[in-house]
């Protein structure tokens, strides 16, 4: 930008330099044409000025011609309009300096034939012939003269030729009489003048005359500026017998007065004739002189309009490069205003619909980015929330749904936006459900409507309590719908395992204290009264005392369970080898239930594991027991014990599962498998796979029951290999977070 | 009293366009080609000879003047023909140098109300007239006896050379015009340099 401002600058200042050049040039041509002295000194300054000044002049134009031509085929913004403007001005300079310059030349040559008029050219001619004639009449008598005295010289002897020679000659009125012999020796001379000077030899011209016997006569000018009469005769000297020839030449002056006028009439005529001349080179040169400055008139004309045009061009020029940049987005463009005119106030305009356009995107951005941190908050929010929130437009499509709406329905939601909620469903059994039981509201119009839903899959029940609220649109209809859930299967399984353990520890302290009395007393009712009875009696008493006697025990046993059941130690989280730990218990059963084939399956190199290892033990007792107990009766009892380390999801776990080829569980009594006092054996108490839930649930483990296709049932859990690894499981759990770090 | 002298005013626009000519001339096809030139100058024979101690040159010269310029002289143009002589000291390992020069400069003019031609030695200021042009040039191309150098001026044992040459000379008019001869090859009389030993 600096570097072009500069070289506009640099440019500037040549052109106005060469116009300056070229006006002290015609200066000086106007102070010197008068002066030929001045002139022929300054001719060579004007000449380099008016040169250097015209192709400084030339040059820049041809600059700014080849960079218009450029933009222009480039395309750059006002090249154009500049162009338009350059060619409109030139035109409007070339017009009027083309009939300036046609009437010039006009005005030029008429001006100058009219100065050779044919009766000045006559005048002259006459004026001449006029001087000529009256010389030859002067050239006559004094041929004459000189002939008459070169007769009576023809008579002289040589003695008085001088003496005679003088006086003739002042009779005649010459200046200078010379005599000659036929060799060009001189004879005599007389002159008036009191200057004695050598007599010339006689000219060529003057000596082939007389050889010829003809006269000579000329009017010879004089270098004072007069003009006199010269005249050769040759006459034959009749002193001698040789009679030579011998030739006389005479000086007859013109007297001052008719001298001047002959020199006038000759002047006159002389000029006149140059200035014929010279006319054509005349007008030549005021042609060229007027085409030079008309020329440089119209460089500085063309460059004049290369400027003026820049000027005006500029601003429409910063204008659309302003424009581009806003509507790049660059809003904080400033143009500079050059002028106070129409140009000036729309750039001016510009200025501050730009600054408006910056204020007000400031401030949108600024309300956006309130938005953004708003929306942000509110997206962290719904991440956060355990209750899932399932937006739905009005065509049931869904338009938002947080994390925990797709964990609690078993369906990632997250990045099904536009999705309709009716495709995302299909071949999702809890998702089916639910938008079967949320479309039975929607269908029948109601805005608003609360209901608790139960899903049924394949892990078990899911109990949602869920709300919706019809989000209001245009014209009373609905923009869509808002339905808010939470699954509370944990919190009624929560809130039925505490009743089960407000109910154990209610039997176990109910009913366990008056067992033992109860116990005692039939056994001493027995040995007291056994003895004395007879054998039939005895034998109903010893049977019924009996039958007490085991049934307490019976009871006992289930009290203690129950009592195990509500008992709930702390965790004692300790690293062990789970591995170790299943094979002594495997090993355990394998000596107790020898027509039970148990087949464990377990990795040596598993990691240890982090966690309450009497809690596990007991996991896998009563898996294992329950299994056992479900094979009672069966020849080819089977149970397979599979335990191995696995990452799910990138949470490293141990998987235990137990599987047997029994009977299995009863259809429909999945789901509750795990409630305390549900069982589907005959000797169970029900109590035995509650315990394991709560125990795998007190690790943060899941635990899923089912029927094995092949017959049998399948009970699998996981629970986290470290502590790490229950962090994650717990994040991963919303709604359950709270619940498990409590009861851990 | 407003006075018309188309000489004067010939002699200023003659001046205004000296700046037109140097610029738009070059170039423009005024100057006509050498080869129609009908005039030239030439030096036929040169020579000097010691008298006295004086070298006096003696020489003959052909001068043959274009249309054009006999066309100024008819019209009353006076015409310069300068006769330049150099004496120049010959040297064997640098450049040779001019010790003398000698010009010699003669106005010739015609008279049109005495119908003769003026021959005038502005060096001297002697002039003669002539009835023709023939003798006019015939007497301007014979020099005779014309003292060019004192031989004490030169050194002994030094070998000069003389040349000498002719040319019609328009320093005398208007600068304007002089431009505009400059590209008339018609103007451009001027004849070769004609070279000499010294003889001494």
């Amino acid at each position: 930008m600096v570097v072009r401002t500069l070289k506009r600058i640099v440019l500037t200042l040549l052109a106005v330099a060469a116009v300056v050049l070229v006006l002290a040039a015609l200066f000086l041509l106007t102070q010197t044409v008068q002066r030929s002295d001045d002139f022929d000194r300054l001719q060579d300054i004007i000449l380099a000025i008016n040169i250097a000044g015209g192709v400084i002049l030339v040059l820049i134009l041809i600059g700014n011609l080849w960079r218009l031509l450029r933009d222009y085929r480039e395309n750059v913004p006002g090249a154009k309009l500049k162009a338009r403007m350059v060619g409109m001005f030139v035109g409007l300079a070339v017009l009027p300096l083309i009939v300036v310059f046609y009437f010039s030349i006009q005005f030029i040559n008429r001006g100058i034939d009219s100065w050779f008029n044919v009766q000045v050219e006559e005048g002259l001619d006459n004026a001449l012939a006029l001087s000529r004639a009256a010389i030859e009449f002067r050239k006559r008598q004094n041929l004459v003269a000189t002939t008459q005295i070169a007769q009576r010289l023809a008579s002289v002897p040589d003695r008085q030729l001088v003496f005679e020679l003088s006086m003739l000659r002042r009779e005649s009125g010459a200046s200078e009489m010379t005599v000659y012999a036929d060799n060009s020796r001189v004879l005599a001379r007389s002159t008036d003048s009191a200057v004695a000077t050598l007599p010339k030899p006689l000219t060529e011209e003057v000596v082939l005359q007389i050889q010829q016997e003809r006269p000579f006569v000329s009017l010879e000018p004089l270098g004072t500026g007069n003009v006199e009469i010269r005249t050769a005769v040759a006459y034959i000297y009749r002193g001698t017998r040789q009679r030579p020839t011998r030739a006389l030449l005479a000086h007859f002056p013109v007297e001052e007065r008719l001298g001047n006028m002959i020199n006038s009439v000759e002047n006159s005529f002389s000029e006149y004739q140059q200035l014929v001349f010279f006319r054509e080179d005349l007008k030549d040169l005021l042609t060229l002189t007027l085409a030079f400055v008309l020329l440089l008139s119209l460089l500085a004309a063309i460059y004049g309009a290369f400027l003026l045009s820049r000027r005006l061009v500029a601003p429409i020029q910063d204008l659309v490069a302003g424009t581009r940049a806003v509507a790049m987005g660059d809003f904080d463009t400033r143009l500079p205003t050059p002028t106070r005119d129409e140009i000036g106030f729309l750039i001016s305009s510009f200025n501050d619909m730009t600054q408006r356009l910056a204020t007000a995107r400031r401030e949108a951005t600024l309300s956006q980015a309130l938005v953004e941190a708003e929306r942000t908050n509110l997206e962290v929010i719904l991440a956060r929330l355990s209750t899932g929130v399932l937006a739905l437009e009005a065509d049931l499509k869904i338009r938002t749904a947080n994390q925990a709406a797709g964990s609690i329905l078993g369906v990632s939601l997250e990045n099904r936006s536009g999705d309709s909620i009716r495709d995302v469903a299909s071949g999702n059994a809890l998702l089916e459900q639910f938008v079967d039981v949320a479309c039975v509201h929607l269908d029948a119009g109601e805005t608003e409507w609360r209901e608790q839903i139960v899903l049924r899959g394949e892990v078990g029940r899911r109990i949602l309590t869920c709300a919706c609220t019809t989000l209001p649109g245009d014209d009373d209809t609905a923009a869509g719908y808002v339905i808010v859930f939470d699954d509370i299967t944990g919190l009624l399984q929560a809130q039925r395992d505490a009743a089960w353990g407000e109910v154990a520890r209610r039997l176990a302290h109910e009913i366990k204290n008056p067992l033992t009395p109860i116990q005692l007393s039939a056994e001493r009712m027995r040995r007291k009264y056994l003895a004395t009875m007879d054998s039939d009696e005895a034998q109903i008493l010893d049977r019924a005392t009996h039958t007490i006697v085991q049934q307490v025990e019976a009871m006992k046993e289930m009290v203690n369970a129950f009592s195990d059941y509500a008992r709930a130690p702390d965790m004692d989280i300790s690293r062990f080898d789970l591995d170790k730990l299943a094979h002594e218990i495997v090993d355990l059963y394998r000596t107790q239930e020898s027509n039970v084939k148990i087949v464990l399956t377990s990795d040596p190199m598993m990691p240890l594991v982090e966690g309450d290892q009497g809690r596990v033990r007991q996991i896998l007792h009563n898996l294992i027991r329950n299994a056992v107990e479900a094979l009672e009766g069966s020849s080819d009892g089977r149970i397979d014990v599979h335990i191995g380390a696995a990452e799910i999801d990138e949470v490293e776990v141990v998987q235990i599962r137990v599987e047997d080829n029994g009977p299995g569980f009863q259809t429909g009594s999945v789901s509750q498998i795990f409630d305390p006092y549900v069982t589907t054996k005959p000797k169970g108490t029900g109590l035995g796979l509650a315990i394991v839930k709560k125990l795998v649930e007190e690790h943060v483990g899941t635990i899923r029951a089912k029927n094995r296709s092949d017959g049998g049932a399948m009970i699998s859990i996981r629970l986290p290999l470290s502590e790490a690894a229950r962090e994650k499981m717990i994040a991963r759990m919303p709604g359950r977070t709270e619940k498990r770090r409590e009861k851990a | 009293m407003f006075r018309f002298s188309p000489i004067e005013l010939l002699k200023s626009s003659r001046r205004l366009a000296f700046v037109v000519v140097a610029v738009l001339v070059l170039g423009t096809g005024l100057a006509q080609d050498s080869i129609d030139r009908e005039g030239y100058f030439e030096v036929r024979s040169a020579s000097t000879q010691a008298v006295d101690g004086v070298h006096s040159l003696d020489a003959r010269l052909q001068l043959v003047l274009s249309s054009e310029a006999l066309a100024a002289l008819e019209s009353g143009v006076t015409l310069t023909i300068e006769m330049q002589m150099q004496v120049i000291k010959v040297k064997r390992f640098l450049v040779d140098s001019v010790e003398a020069e000698l010009t010699v400069r003669h106005e010739l003019e015609f008279r049109p109300l005495s119908q003769r031609y003026i021959v005038k030695n502005l060096n001297s200021g002697d002039q003669d007239s002539f009835a023709t042009l023939y003798s006019a040039l015939n007497s301007l191309g014979r020099i005779q006896g014309l003292p060019v150098i004192d031989d004490a001026l030169l050194e002994p044992d030094r070998s000069y050379r003389l040349r000498l040459r002719a040319m019609l000379n328009t320093q005398q008019y208007p600068a304007s015009l002089r431009l505009l001869f400059f590209w008339r090859g018609q103007w451009q009389l001027q004849s070769e340099w004609f070279e000499w030993l010294l003889e001494r």
